[in-house]
């Protein structure tokens, strides 16, 4: 029941407009893979492409050795769950559940039973006979997603399923949607624009970018190691400061950038080449008052109260960056500071980057 | 602060500006047309006596009926060919779209008297019909079209098909995409999509549709008078007939009353259905 | 995509399209004709029948009565009807729901009751010249267009602005005129044409407000076919349609047609 599914090297346009550029793409069997980007970034092109609602102009679309590029939707069996639930406003609940069943030429009683234990599931069954109309945003997505599994489908699609729901309800009906993907080891297509989301339900995240795949990796690997410039800013590494190295010795690394001088271990971040970007989040550079630091030299512009630190806007030779600085000794504006770089949190890509 | 107290929202402002137009509606519509349906109970004869005489009429009560069936007869063909128009314009690329929908309001801009005129050209004896027939070879001698109920009921579905073709293509884009969309990845034929989802959600405006129609063909005046003269009277070409031509007051309101009541009738219970099984109502 | 309609569906449709735009262009044919009888395909291409319309003096006086009235009511129902179609949207909670079904009463009795009515209490009862009664008709018939395309423009007005100009100082009545007004103006203009061309076109309430020396175009129309079968008529049809095709025009450069499918 569960299949994997391949994208190969699909293209797509609008009109002239390409939206979608040479995309490939693996979904092992079981596993739930995000599409993750900005609006336009080609994540629910993809989705269009795997439902049928679009064609390609180029490129292929396999589910477990089927060939659905050219297949009319209703033909390729997946299960979709809507942003906007696309809930049929003409029939009950249950006949909601039960129309995929139908249209698979299942006996009334028969379809009935499994619409009711599908619903069951869904914690849902007391709603069975009311229109869905009258029920609310995260009722309304339970049936969707009721209706979606109750075909066990070999394939799973949810489009921004949760966007529409406030955010106490996001978190609990993630979990609940993992959990049954998980339960019925579904191969699952999600997109989404959320971030915390992908990370949290996906066993890999596809990020992506105008209608170009940037990294598709597991979410600790995205979080801690991006790939590229897009990826880290996406992933908040908001400070990416270029350096020259200047001395190796064996695993040790001499670099330095304006004003400052910094020995990096390869064994910690790999083969380091001669120009290279340290990208750090704001956590990852310290604050220290100490004129002797071995750091950035820097002036502090506003600082804001986050909660768990002070977040400081400094002025650097290296340009503009982002550090947070502890709560018991806050510094004013104007302060003369050094700005040093924590190594476990930094990364390093390669300069002259994909931006 | 005469700003703040003279928009407090207590109505009296909202009663003011509307009060024109309201009184033009009671003054100039209510109360004339009420004083012409109350003046048939008012009869010297008796309370009744005009309605019992109307319906003593056998020529009177054949209008009435003849009435109701062209009306049925252009609604049912307005529907069914509107309909499948609509839904072909409806899922038109974009600029074909509009093309179509200016091609469907220009008709409805052009007056009725035009529009029944036109017809009175290709049905006529001499008409442009009866010369291809005769060209043709399929008829020996002019056919007699004009002044039959199928020119009436031809002449009303050309009325009123584009009025039907542009409400159902509201209807149908109404109708969220998604919907359509989730329906076919359950597995359902575009066949069974139709029937069984779009055809359903799209109920109400047909209802709506229907109702125009039918209540415009019934009260229609220039059409039945052009392409069915004398010998298809209709009950607005009646109400003429007894106002204009033969001064019987009392007739013409009766008939006046009827018409009035009947389309009133049609329209609430319609909309009455028409909000009762509005699945997107809720 | 693959939701395109089944080739024969698409077949029906063009059909009906032909059967709408073939008693049109028959009509324009007709009007061309040298002959002195109505034919088509047009025999001798000539424009005389319309320079006929202008020798006949029933027509030239209907056209100008129909002008004016067409004109004068809808100036008039815009007058009442923008007021009320503001209100209606603006004290949406404060106004009881049946004033909005009030102002579309016109359309919703029978037209020819109502014109039957008019000549009842109006013309017959208290003696009202004949012009007026067709004016106060008409005006009538156009209020609910007016009220309801406005209404819809209205309907998307963000009233908030409107609050907004009269928190910075302006006066409630000059905000109406230079904030409301101006951000409705296209459903003025699709009003103003809307219920122009309707009047234009009546004729089921105009049939009983003429008399001696007063109708509308329409029913001189009706009046000169069933007397004579020449092209007269077919040039004034064609007449009618050129202003129609003219005013779509405009529409079209100022809104969008799409607008008036609404």
């Amino acid at each position: 029941m569960t299949q994997p599914l391949h994208i190969e090297a699909v293209s797509a346009h609008y009109g002239t407009t390409r939206v979608l550029e040479d995309l490939s793409l693996s979904v092992q069997a079981g596993e739930l893979v995000s599409l993750l980007g900005a609006s336009g970034c080609g994540k629910t092109t993809t989705l269009r492409l795997i439902a049928g609602f679009l064609s390609p102009t180029s490129g292929s679309i396999t589910l477990g050795g089927r060939d659905l590029t050219r297949l009319p939707t209703h033909k390729r069996d997946i299960g979709l769950v809507f942003q906007n639930y696309a809930l049929f406003p003409h029939l009950s609940v249950l006949d909601n559940v039960a129309f995929g069943l139908k249209q698979r030429g299942i006996a009334a009683d028969e379809r009935r039973r499994r619409a009711m234990a599908m619903l069951d599931r869904v914690g849902l069954s007391v709603l069975a006979d009311r229109a869905p109309g009258a029920l609310s945003g995260g009722q309304k997505q339970r049936v969707a997603l009721a209706r979606a599994l109750v075909i066990e489908p070999p394939l799973l699609m949810f489009d921004e399923p949760l966007s529409n729901l406030d955010a106490k309800l996001r978190v609990d009906m993630r979990v609940e949607i993992r959990q049954l993907q998980r339960a019925n080891g579904t191969t699952s297509v999600y997109v989404t624009h959320d971030q915390e989301e992908a990370f949290s339900i996906s066993d890999r995240v596809a990020i992506m970018n105008a209608g170009r795949l940037m990294q598709f990796d597991r979410p600790e690997v995205l979080y801690r190691r991006p790939a590229n410039t897009f990826v880290a800013r996406f992933v908040g590494f908001e400070n990416v400061i270029p350096f020259q190295v200047v001395a190796r010795d064996g695993d040790m690394v001499t670099a330095e950038t304006a004003g400052m001088r910094l020995g990096l271990s390869q064994s910690l971040y790999g083969t380091i080449p001669d120009a290279f970007l340290l990208a750090t989040r704001p956590d990852g550079l310290t604050v220290s008052s100490d004129a002797a630091a071995d750091g950035l030299p820097a002036r502090l512009g506003l600082r804001t109260y986050l909660g768990r630190a002070y977040q400081y806007q400094c002025e650097t030779a290296a340009g503009h960056l982002v550090a947070n600085g502890s709560l018991t000794a806050p510094l004013q504006a104007g302060a003369r500071v050094k700005l040093v770089p924590v190594p476990e949190q930094c990364t390093i890509l390669a300069a002259g980057g994909d931006e | 602060m005469t700003a703040r107290r003279f928009w407090r929202r207590n109505g009296a402002t909202g009663w003011a500006l509307t009060a024109p137009a309201t009184l033009a509606v009671v003054a100039f519509l209510i109360v004339p047309i009420g004083a012409v349906i109350a003046g048939t109970f008012m009869d010297p004869r008796g309370v009744f006596a005009p309605y019992i005489s109307y319906f003593n009429s056998g020529f009177r009560t054949t209008v009435l009926f003849r009435t109701l069936q062209i009306s049925a007869f252009t609604t049912v063909i307005s529907l069914i060919f509107g309909f499948m128009t609509a839904y072909v314009v409806s899922r038109a690329p974009g600029k074909v779209k509009s093309l179509l929908i200016v091609a469907a309001v220009f008709p409805l801009l052009t007056g009725v008297v035009v529009r029944a005129f036109a017809w009175l050209i290709i049905l006529g004896r001499n008409g442009i019909l009866n010369q291809a027939l005769l060209a043709l070879g399929i008829v020996n001698e002019p056919l007699e079209m004009l002044y039959t109920q199928g020119a009436v009921i031809v002449g009303m579905v050309y009325l009123f098909v584009p009025l039907m073709v542009l409400s159902l293509v509201g209807v149908l884009e109404n109708i969220p995409k998604d919907v359509l969309q989730a329906s076919s990845s359950l597995g359902a034929s575009p066949m069974a999509t139709f029937w069984q989802v779009l055809l359903p959600l799209a109920v109400p405006g047909l209802i709506v549709g229907a109702v125009l129609v039918f209540t415009g063909s019934f009260t229609a005046y220039a059409t039945p008078q052009l392409l069915g003269g004398e010998r298809q009277t209709v009950l607005a070409t009646l109400l003429q007939q007894r106002a204009m031509v033969s001064f019987d007051w009392v007739g013409a309101s009766t008939i006046a009353a009827i018409m009035t009541v009947i389309t009133i009738s049609i329209v609430l219970a319609m909309s009455h259905v028409a909000r009762r099984i509005n699945p997107m109502a809720t | 995509m693959s939701d395109r309609p089944h080739p024969l569906l698409i077949v029906i449709a063009a059909l009906v399209y032909l059967f709408l735009m073939v008693p049109l262009v028959i009509v324009v044919g007709a009007a061309l004709s040298d002959t002195t009888y109505l034919t088509f395909p047009p025999q001798g291409l000539s424009l005389r029948w319309f320079e006929n319309i202008f020798q006949i003096s029933a027509f030239r006086r209907t056209i100008v009565t129909s002008l004016q009235i067409a004109f004068l009511g809808t100036l008039i129902a815009l007058l009442i009807g923008i007021p009320a179609a503001y209100a209606l949207n603006r004290f949406r909670v404060e106004l009881p729901k049946w004033l909005g079904t009030l102002f579309l009463l016109p359309i919703l009795v029978p037209e020819i009751v109502f014109g039957f009515a008019l000549l009842k209490s109006l013309t017959v009862g208290t003696g009202a010249p004949i012009f007026l009664a067709l004016l106060i008709g008409h005006t009538l018939i156009v209020l609910p267009y007016v009220v309801r395309v406005i209404s819809a423009s209205l309907a998307s007005f963000d009233f908030s602005i409107e609050e907004a100009a009269i928190s910075l100082g302006s006066a409630p009545v000059k905000t109406f005129f230079t904030i409301v007004l101006p951000n409705v103006r296209g459903g003025v203009i699709a009003a103003f044409i809307l219920a122009f061309i309707t009047s234009l076109n009546d004729v089921s309430v105009s049939l009983f407000l003429t008399g001696p020396g007063i109708s509308t175009l329409p029913i001189q129309i009706l009046a000169h076919v069933e007397q004579f079968f020449d092209p007269t008529v077919a040039s004034v049809s064609v007449l009618l349609m050129v202003l129609t095709v003219a005013v779509m025009a405009i529409v079209e450069r100022t809104l969008g047609l799409t607008f008036l499918a609404k």
